[in-house]
């Protein structure tokens, strides 16, 4: 290009500037990485490599709260719970940023022994130093001022919410209630209390709860997705293997980009519609950077 | 105090046998495996009494019990050994009982006393009514510890554990791992607490209690599985000679702590823990094989053998008034497809209520009617029957509940679950929540939900998903009912019903 040429673009695009200042914004709006690979530890680090690395959101002698799904005692294969590698290497990753501690739980709707052990998540981070696979104990939730439009207030998980840096980790699956699951519904793992009962308004609660509880990173575990009778599945024919890793600092474009996985246009999940007009995040692809990693 | 050389072997076998036991009983839990290996139901499966129940009442042998034949057959030739050498609970009345003051022994007590509580239980079970357990000694020990005792230190560690968390908060996390060894190992994993509690306890403290009139009291007067032994040792090769008490001294009758009430040493009563051959001043007294004879005479007499049996007969026939109310909500453990069969092989020990995972099974008062008591039944709304577990079947000692496979117990029918409309939020209150069909564990769902468009109240539409059941798919696991967020009755109940016939590959059913 010539100078001339490139002065006159220069000279001509600032015309434009005003009117194009939203959709420049929306270029630099929220990243989103995206790994695919059949090898879950490595596509997983790829993604977070597409933000920038967990150097970016961990500092040394930080306590990191890794949250995954392992809600079901179900083994990996079936797809109802966190791929247990997608969880070992974020914590192998928040320790290798110099995580002080690092700290993986979930508050589980079957039986909670058989719930780690089956998910393979006991197996696989046994032996890391640093990183607690911890049992959920009832005295450490407590009462948090959501002042919500669905919820005023509602019992929250000490750990979680007192954690340096707060990663959300799911795994993309149906849904009978909100269609899909994903990270804004994760969050109901470090909920107490009677639980089901938000149900009735469960969009505007999640977002109520995600406003207050934010996860710094969350990572979406799409290695394998369960496409009907979720959350728990059971039948291997309604696991789809994708090989996929989503991460973004943005839950709700992590949410909006994985919902395109299944067919599923973000609209049509209105735990998603509810975060986005609640504020507290993208959930148009337009307006994403997808960072294939 | 004793002297270390004077303690006799057995006494150290004892200790050995009860802490075995002790082991066992805190194995008997989910520890991380889908399979138990050992469990506390060694000890009633080598149990004649409970062996012997069984029989009567279900008319064939099982390999099951095999331990317990051979039992009985080494009371044959050895006497009561067991009661002196293995019995954890003859242990602890040994190990208490020096620090008892005696009384008088109770009159009432002697003679038939005890087989007036052996052969009801004996008669019963001949009716198909199998009441061993309710005071066979083991189980009257298990069932004190799974019902009351172990809840309590369980319960006790953990409020001090939550104490800790009140003062030091975060803090508390230093000492974690030394709490997290102790809860994996030793602890209950959560804290539950079971009806007839205290009547469990009691019981037991009963029997400790009885110490304060003679040594063993329990065992020698009592105990219907020591009795039957006694019955079996009457003819036993191996016994204590001489047979009676020696005119010139007469220790025996203070050393011995269950035989020398009499002149003559009672051969039903000996418990062969050879204290008497150990002390002998005079090393007149040994224990040899000495061959047949010596049985005494005959006992229990007729009448008492024949209004034994009698009271068994009317004890299995007059205690079947079900309430039907209660007996709608008396859901059996998983693969336990008829009642009848159940009663005739539960022995009531306890064990499954030990080891239920979701702490899902209680004993039952009076729900399965007065004959079914400490028979162990599911109460939904306190614990359901996880999915992929099969630990009652592994544990109990009789087979009363089978030993699955996994995925045959996956289709085991518990009872079937019924939706209360009038309750049921999407139809009594038109709000969204179907948190049953979210954890209906049936790969194609027991439970599913129509999509219903209505206007909300405030013009906007919503979309209602309305839950129902599928009954063909539906095992009773109990899932739905436990979650229900409904507080107080849940709108959806799991009720017993008698064709549990298991479900047909659940997996590939198909409903239009």
């Amino acid at each position: 290009m010539e100078r001339r040429t490139f002065l006159k673009i220069l000279g001509l695009s600032s015309l434009f500037g005003t009117g194009m200042l939203p959709s420049l914004f929306a270029a630099e709006g929220p990243v989103v990485g995206v790994a695919e690979g059949r090898e879950y530890e490595k596509i997983t680090v790829r993604a977070i490599g597409a933000l920038g690395g967990m150097k970016r959101f961990v500092k040394p002698g930080d306590t990191v709260v890794v949250k995954p799904n392992i809600g079901w005692d179900r083994r990996p294969e079936q797809g109802a719970n966190t791929h247990p590698l997608v969880v070992r290497a974020v914590a192998a990753e928040a320790l290798a940023a110099g995580a002080k501690k690092v700290k993986v739980f979930d508050r589980p709707c079957n039986d909670a022994r058989r719930c780690y052990v089956n998910s393979g998540m006991e197996a696989a981070l046994k032996g890391m130093k640093g990183v607690e696979l911890k049992h959920i104990e009832d005295e450490r939730f407590r009462m948090v001022k959501l002042n919500g439009r669905s919820l005023r207030e509602w019992e929250l998980y000490d750990e979680a919410l007192s954690a340096d840096v707060f990663i959300n980790v799911p795994v993309a699956k149906h849904h009978g209630l909100t269609g899909l699951t994903l990270g804004l519904k994760n969050i109901m793992g470090v909920m107490g209390g009677n639980r089901g009962s938000v149900h009735r308004h469960i969009d505007g609660a999640l977002a109520d709860i995600n406003a207050v509880l934010k996860s710094r990173l969350t990572i979406i575990d799409a290695t394998r997705i369960l496409t009907a009778h979720g959350p728990q599945g059971g039948d291997r024919g309604d696991v789809k293997i994708l090989n996929k890793v989503i991460a973004s600092t943005d839950i709700v474009a992590a949410d909006a980009f994985a919902t395109t996985l299944f067919g599923l246009k973000p609209e049509h999940i209105s735990t998603t519609v509810a975060a986005y007009r609640r504020g507290l995040g993208e959930m148009n692809i337009s307006r994403m950077r997808i960072v294939r990693a | 105090m004793m002297k270390w050389n004077k303690v006799p072997l057995s006494r150290i076998v004892q200790v050995l046998f009860l802490l075995v036991f002790l082991v066992l009983f805190v194995r008997t839990e989910y520890r991380g495996h889908d399979q138990i290996t050992v469990a506390v139901n060694s000890f009633f499966r080598a149990d004649p009494l409970l062996a012997a129940c069984y029989l009567l009442a279900e008319k064939s042998f099982t390999m099951l019990l095999l331990p317990a034949a051979l039992l009985a057959f080494f009371t044959l030739v050895l006497g009561r050994f067991f009661c002196g050498w293995i019995c954890p609970l003859g242990t602890i009345l040994d190990l208490v009982t020096a620090r008892i003051r005696k009384t008088a022994p109770l009159k009432f007590l002697q003679g038939n006393m005890k087989y007036w509580l052996l052969l009801p239980l004996l008669g019963a079970a001949l009716f198909n009514v199998n009441l061993a357990g309710v005071f066979d000694p083991i189980a009257i020990l298990v069932r004190a510890l799974t019902f009351s005792l172990y809840p309590i230190v369980g319960d006790t560690v953990r409020q001090g554990w939550v104490g800790l968390y009140r003062v030091m908060g975060e803090g508390r996390d230093a000492l974690a791992p030394a709490y997290t060894v102790i809860r994996d190992n030793l602890l209950p994993f959560r804290e539950t607490f079971y009806p007839l509690a205290f009547v469990s306890l009691l019981l037991f403290l009963g029997i400790i209690f009885l110490e304060r009139y003679e040594t063993r009291a329990w065992c020698r007067r009592l105990c219907p599985l020591g009795t039957l032994l006694g019955i079996l040792a009457r003819f036993s090769l191996f016994r204590r000679t001489p047979g009676t008490l020696c005119a010139d001294c007469g220790d025996c009758r203070s050393v011995c702590p269950t035989s020398f009430d009499e002149e003559t040493l009672q051969q039903d009563a000996c418990i062969r823990c050879m204290a008497c051959c150990l002390r002998c001043r005079f090393r007149r007294v040994g224990c040899r094989f000495a061959g047949l004879g010596g049985a005494g005479p005959y006992l229990p007499e007729r009448r008492v053998l024949l209004g034994g049996l009698l009271s068994g007969f009317l004890l299995a026939r007059l205690f079947r008034f079900r309430l039907p109310d209660a007996q709608a909500r008396v859901l059996r453990p998983p693969g336990v497809r008829s009642e009848g069969e159940f009663l005739k092989q539960c022995v009531r020990c306890g064990e499954c209520m030990k080891v239920c995972l979701k702490n899902a099974l209680y004993p039952a008062l009076f729900q399965a009617g007065l004959e079914g008591v400490f028979t162990p039944m599911l109460i939904p709304r306190l614990g359901y029957c996880e999915y992929n577990c099969t630990l009652c079947g592994q544990v109990c000692p009789t087979g009363a509940i089978p030993d699955l496979p996994v995925e045959t117990k996956k289709h085991e029918v518990i009872g079937k679950a019924v939706l209360d409309r009038n309750h049921c939020l999407p139809y009594a209150r038109r709000v969204n929540c179907i948190v049953c069909e979210e954890h209906c564990p049936i790969p194609s769902k027991a439970i599913r939900a129509e999509t219903e468009k209505i206007a909300g109240e405030d013009g906007q539409p919503i979309i209602l998903r309305k839950p129902y059941v599928v009954a063909e798919l539906c095992t009773g696991c109990g899932i739905c009912e436990n979650v229900c967020p409904i507080e107080g009755k849940s709108a959806i109940e799991v009720f017993a019903v008698k064709d549990r016939d298991p479900l047909v590959d659940p997996g590939g059913w198909s409903i239009p």
